[in-house]
């Protein structure tokens, strides 16, 4: 830092001729300020502590995509078909026809009864009496429970049980192909139909762990259970939330340290910890009071707005520490380092805010709401880095080691910074400038390949080896079931729902999908019609169609399972079982059904998309693409848009944001070659790079101008820009990279993703920012002109 | 006709597209019948209900109008041109070119050319109308025949009429709902003469290949209309034709006159076959009911077996060997002309429709899902 003296009325920026008014404001008033502080701690703090985790459903889908419009309309009548469990029972050793198996699936049937939550008349288990074999006789139909009467665990029982289940329908769905397995189904209520209550997933998911799995895995060691269904998942996502505790003592662990080895002073240290964490505080407390919980996605947000604390704290301990190291008492260095650095910090943190603000497009909420969360948190650094942690420093100070640390440490470094510097020399630049383009050229490559969606087989939320996904690849291996479920609407006059020409067009549009590509199976009304027509007719095949006698139909759907007819009998699913999430096959089949739907839709019947996981994922993909460019376009332009009106000029806009767009586009390319799609998590990413990776271009930029303007040529001007600001800004960067690192190890997969991405940016940021951006000086700025603009403005 | 629906749906497609901004657009599915079956490679795995060969060549009909052909003993399949997408449940090859598949909507294919294109000869429109025509020409007879009659038989005759016209009144009913009845089975002797028989009592007689059809259900005994599930030639001439309720029908005169055999059985009967030898046939339908008899049909033989599944189909093999298949993948095997079977559930436990016999006393059964290779047990081959 240069002579205080000698920046007096310089320059309109870093150096304002006197004390400015907030200045003043704030430093005349400092214990007044810091009293206010206290008490909005404590009230915030406590409002903080009792934030609850909320992983609802609803937040995380498109609200107002059509799909979900008609999803949730016609979620009363689809209730049951999407809420259960599936346990499945296995053995390790031999069959499930053992009297040891049978006494264990009886007691889990019956733990599983009285969990709260099940519906339990819909509860099915070999050991329920819903579940029947059929055999047609001479008399007509003859059938029992599948358990025989009178079992007793003895050999004839079991050879009786199992001539039963091969002549139950329950081969594949209740009993694995290979009979080493049957699943406990449960059915679920959202909402307790006695008490009204809603489902405490992460309670029940909890309930399914301890009385079932490791309570009867404990007593039976023969058996291993597998436990899948949306509860569970939503459960284990909850459990996963709870992680990030401890990634939030590594981080502020991992900070400290970090922080001290930098300034080498307890309270250089300490108080930016202190004011970074007092920030989370209050913006935690603030969203509690608006009414928000914290969901796997905004639970990460107060790792962001610690780390922007720490980041932008630094710059402040730093700029105290040089000013301290020229002699300055506690209180002035304070308020020079303010002096310094209010314009560009402050500018810094609203255009994270304003970043992460452009997120509210996104008709997503949870998406919506991390945009608020951030820009909420990222308001308050504002307050505790510029004011809360000026003013307690100006008490404390920094201790003679740190200073001491900076002024040895400054000119062991210098030679390091005079190499850096060499980024602006002429000779340098346009290499640098090539190998931008080189590494534009790969993005650009690279990024093709990019795709929407979740890519990973399974739950996308949680990691491929999580043991949800290792339970759901079990059951899809030994059943005949998938986990990606399309389901498409139909929609009909009031009780006309089972007509010939419904189950006809339903059937039509069947095919027409099995023979889509991605499509393994599909089942709807006219398969149950067909089904039983055929038992009807003695069992023979030959009878399998929908029947023109609408008599007939009727018989044959009488027993029809809940789900598929709602109560007024005017909508009936047609479930589409994919081989995969993937977004090409979600688009291939969409657009086969709105095909169909524009062509055969009718006062008869309507085809409505979509419900079922891959519906929502379907809808999800289709926001996403849209409002991807959007977001881009939006984030570019007021990080554009607030440098413009902070330093007046395009090429300084230039200077800062091309380094940006060249880590955007590498971070695209990354992301498709590593596999991450773009999706709800894998979006806001974008916007958080960019609206916190421009900071270290303002800081660096300011500096740069000040010290062209001081009339040094690039070289020199940069050289001083790295040994004043620089270390700050490669401290930042890490800093940075640090406060998401550990979300790669978190159990929930985007998560992960979202780490990695961020952790990659913010660090690509900050590298462009130092190599970079010196390069596009050299091209573009001319420092004559800006010094003689400045002339003429004086 | 696959060209044709294709333009009639990017047609419908195109204006529902243009008007899907105005009100919601009006375009019912074309009936069942004037949808031609869809190309697809999933035939081979879909229900198939029954197979025969045309020559060399093995064809098979399934659900949604499938009619598939393989020359080279069902290695590979090819799918033919068909006019209809609804449940076939029966095919038979007169000639090595000439062919008849029948199925729902009363539904009768034709193909001229081994299999590989189909033109619908029959609906069940046609067949109905046939039906009630013959009804009411019984009914002209039977009412000429009371006038005349002396006093005391009237009233037997009467009840009769009431019969044939509460039957006439069904038929009548049922046509106003649509074709609603299916075709069970079809024979043809050659590439001119055959019956189609099927549900309710239908069976249906051509001389010309199918050009022209006459309801043959007056000449059988069957005043329940009960549904004739099978029909088929035995060694030596005879005709037998078996049905609901244990009826068994016999012609020894190539079709023109039938005869109601006493039943060893009063549940379904759901096929017939041939043994090879002059007037031996073994009829077998529900819950593994099987009869022989050697006399065509005048004494019958319980044929025991083990299985207790409801049989289909069956067929003989060149050396003798008898193959009987039925629902829970049972496969029976005879060696001693079907006197005694050996009972295999195949592990799929898929009901089997249709076996035909291959090389080396290997099958290829065909049912449930789709086509499959075996051993002479009905076990897959390793």
């Amino acid at each position: 830092m240069s002579n205080p003296k000698h920046d007096r009325g310089e320059h309109y920026l870093t150096t304002p001729k006197a004390e400015p008014f907030l200045e003043r404001l704030i430093f005349n008033n400092r214990v007044l300020i810091l009293v206010g502080f206290l008490i909005l701690t404590l009230f915030l703090g406590y409002n903080a502590i009792k934030i609850q985790p909320d992983a609802s459903f609803e937040r995380m889908i498109p609200l107002e995509h059509p799909y979900i419009v008609n999803m949730l309309e016609h979620r009363d009548d689809l209730d049951n078909l999407g809420n259960f469990v599936r346990i499945a029972v296995a053995v390790e050793d031999g069959d499930i026809f053992t009297a040891d198996y049978m006494e264990t699936l009886q007691q889990i049937t019956d733990e599983v009864f009285y969990l709260n939550g099940v519906d339990r008349s819909g509860l099915k288990s070999l050991w329920t009496s819903n579940v029947r074999w059929v055999e047609v006789t001479e008399q007509g139909f003859q059938g029992g429970t599948v358990i025989p009467d009178g079992y007793d665990g003895s050999r004839e029982s079991l050879e009786e049980l199992r001539q039963n289940v091969l002549r139950s329908p329950e081969v594949g769905r209740l009993i694995s192909d290979n009979f080493r397995s049957t699943i406990v189904y449960a059915p679920l209520y959202e909402k307790n139909p006695e008490t009204g209550e809603a489902l405490d997933y992460g309670e029940f998911s909890r309930q399914l762990e301890e009385k079932i799995r490791d309570k009867y895995q404990a007593q039976n060691p023969d058996v291993s259970i597998h436990i899948v269904g949306f509860a569970k998942k939503v459960g284990d996502l909850i459990e996963g939330i709870a992680s990030i505790a401890w990634f939030a003592g590594i981080t502020i662990l991992m900070t400290t340290l970090l922080l001290f080895w930098y300034s080498r002073c307890i309270a250089g240290t300490l108080v930016p910890v202190f004011t970074s964490i007092v920030a989370v505080f209050l913006q935690l407390g603030t969203l509690r009071l608006l009414g928000y919980g914290l969901d796997p996605y905004s639970v990460l947000v107060p790792f962001l707005v610690f780390a922007i604390g720490i980041s932008h704290g630094v710059q402040i301990v730093n700029a105290m520490a040089v000013e301290a190291a020229k002699g300055f008492d506690a209180v002035t260095s304070a308020r020079l380092a303010f002096r310094a650095l209010y314009i560009p910090g402050m500018l810094a943190l609203i255009s994270d805010a304003f970043g992460f603000l452009t997120l509210v497009f996104i008709e997503i909420d949870v998406i919506r709401d991390l945009a608020i969360a951030a820009g909420l948190g990222v308001a308050f650094v504002i307050i505790t880095n510029l004011v809360l942690h000026v003013l307690l420093m100006s008490y404390i100070g920094i201790s003679r080691g740190g200073v001491k640390h900076v002024q040895n440490h400054g000119e062991k470094q210098d030679r390091k910074w005079r190499v850096m510097s060499y980024f602006s020399h002429p000779g340098v630049a346009p290499i640098s400038l090539l190998i931008a383009v080189i590494g534009l050229g790969l993005g650009l490559y690279y990024k093709q390949d990019l795709k929407v969606g979740d890519l990973d087989e399974g739950a996308p939320e949680l990691r491929a080896d999580s043991r949800y996904n290792l339970d759901n690849s079990y059951i899809i291996n030994n059943y005949s079931t998938s986990a990606d479920v399309l389901v498409v609407m139909v929609k009909t006059q009031e009780e006309q729902c089972t007509q010939y020409n419904v189950l006809r067009a339903m059937d039509q549009l069947q095919w027409e999908l099995q023979n889509t590509p991605g499509v393994q199976s599909s089942a709807s009304l006219a398969d149950v019609s067909k089904m039983v027509t055929k038992a009807l007719n003695e069992g023979s095949w030959k009878w399998y169609e929908i029947s023109r006698n609408q008599t007939i139909i009727n018989a044959s759907i009488r027993e029809a399972p809940a789900g598929l007819i709602n109560t007024t009998c005017d909508l009936t699913p047609v479930l589409v079982f994919l081989e995969d999430h993937k977004a090409e096959t979600l688009e291939t089949v969409v657009e086969r059904v709105e095909e169909f739907s524009s062509t055969y839709s009718n006062d008869e019947h309507t085809f409505l998309l979509a419900a079922g996981n891959a519906g929502i994922e379907a809808a999800t993909n289709e926001v996403i693409a849209g409002a991807k460019d959007l977001m881009l376009i939006l984030v570019y332009s007021v990080v554009s848009l607030l440098c413009f009106l902070t330093f007046r000029s395009i090429r300084a806009v230039a200077c800062i944001v091309i380094p940006l767009g060249l880590t955007s586009i590498l971070c695209e390319a990354i992301m498709a070659v590593s596999g991450i799609g773009i999706k709800v998590a894998t979006l806001p990413v974008i916007a958080l790079g960019v609206g916190i990776g421009v900071d270290y271009g303002i800081y660096i930029y300011s500096k740069l101008e000040k010290f062209l303007l001081e009339g040094k040529t690039l070289q020199d001007a940069y050289y001083e820009t790295l040994r004043s600001t620089g270390k700050a800004v490669i401290f930042t960067g890490i800093t940075l990279g640090l406060g998401v690192v550990t979300w790669i190890f978190s159990p929930i997969k985007f998560q992960a993703d979202m780490g990695f991405l961020l952790f990659f940016m913010f660090l690509w940021n900050m590298v462009g920012a130092i190599w970079l951006l010196p390069a596009l000086a050299r091209f573009l700025l001319r420092p004559d002109k800006m010094l003689a603009k400045a002339r003429a403005v004086k | 006709m696959a060209n044709r629906f294709m333009c009639e749906t990017l047609g419908a497609a195109g204006v529902g597209l243009s008007m899907a901004l105005a009100a919601p657009v009006a375009f019912a599915l074309p009936d069942i019948l004037e949808i031609p079956a869809r190309p697809t490679l999933l035939a081979p795995e879909s229900l198939l209900n029954d197979a025969t060969r045309a020559g060399e060549r093995i064809v098979a009909v399934g659900e949604r109008g499938h009619i598939i052909f393989s020359d080279d003993e069902g290695k590979t399949w090819v799918q033919g041109a068909v006019p209809v997408s609804l449940t076939l449940n029966a095919v038979d090859f007169g000639t090595e070119q000439h062919g008849w598949a029948v199925g729902h909507s009363g539904v009768v294919l034709h193909s001229s050319d081994g299999g590989e294109n189909w033109a619908l000869q029959l609906d069940g429109v046609q067949a109905s109308e046939l039906a009630m025509q013959s009804k009411e020409e019984q009914i002209a007879d039977l009412e000429e025949q009371i006038e005349q009659a002396p006093d005391d038989e009237k009233a037997d005759l009467e009840w009769a009429l009431d019969d044939l016209q509460f039957t006439l009144e069904n038929m009548q009913a049922d046509l106003d709902v649509g074709p609603v009845n299916p075709f069970l089975d079809v024979w043809f002797e050659d590439d001119s003469h055959g019956f189609v028989v099927g549900a309710y009592g239908m069976i249906l007689r051509t001389h010309d290949g199918g050009e022209s059809w006459q309801d043959w259900a007056p000449k059988l005994d069957n005043p329940q209309s009960f549904h004739i599930n099978s029909i088929t030639q035995v060694t030596g001439g005879g005709l037998v034709a078996v049905g609901e309720a244990g009826k068994i029908h016999v012609s020894v005169d190539g079709g023109d006159t039938w005869t109601l055999r006493e039943s060893p059985y009063t549940g379904s009967l759901f096929g017939v076959i041939g043994t090879g030898q002059v007037n031996e046939v073994i009829t077998f339908g529900l819950r593994g009911n099987a009869f022989r008899s050697t006399d065509l049909g005048r004494s019958w033989t319980v044929v025991p077996n083990e299985g207790g599944a409801t049989l289909n189909n069956g067929a003989v093999a060149d050396d003798g060997r008898i193959t009987l298949v039925g629902n829970g993948g049972a496969v029976l095997m005879s060696t001693d002309g079907g006197e005694s079977f050996r009972v295999h559930f195949r592990n799929d436990r898929e009901g089997v429709m249709a076996v035909v016999p291959l090389a080396e006393t290997n099958l290829l059964l065909v049912g449930e899902s789709g086509v499959k290779h075996t051993d002479a047990r009905g076990r897959n081959p390793n």
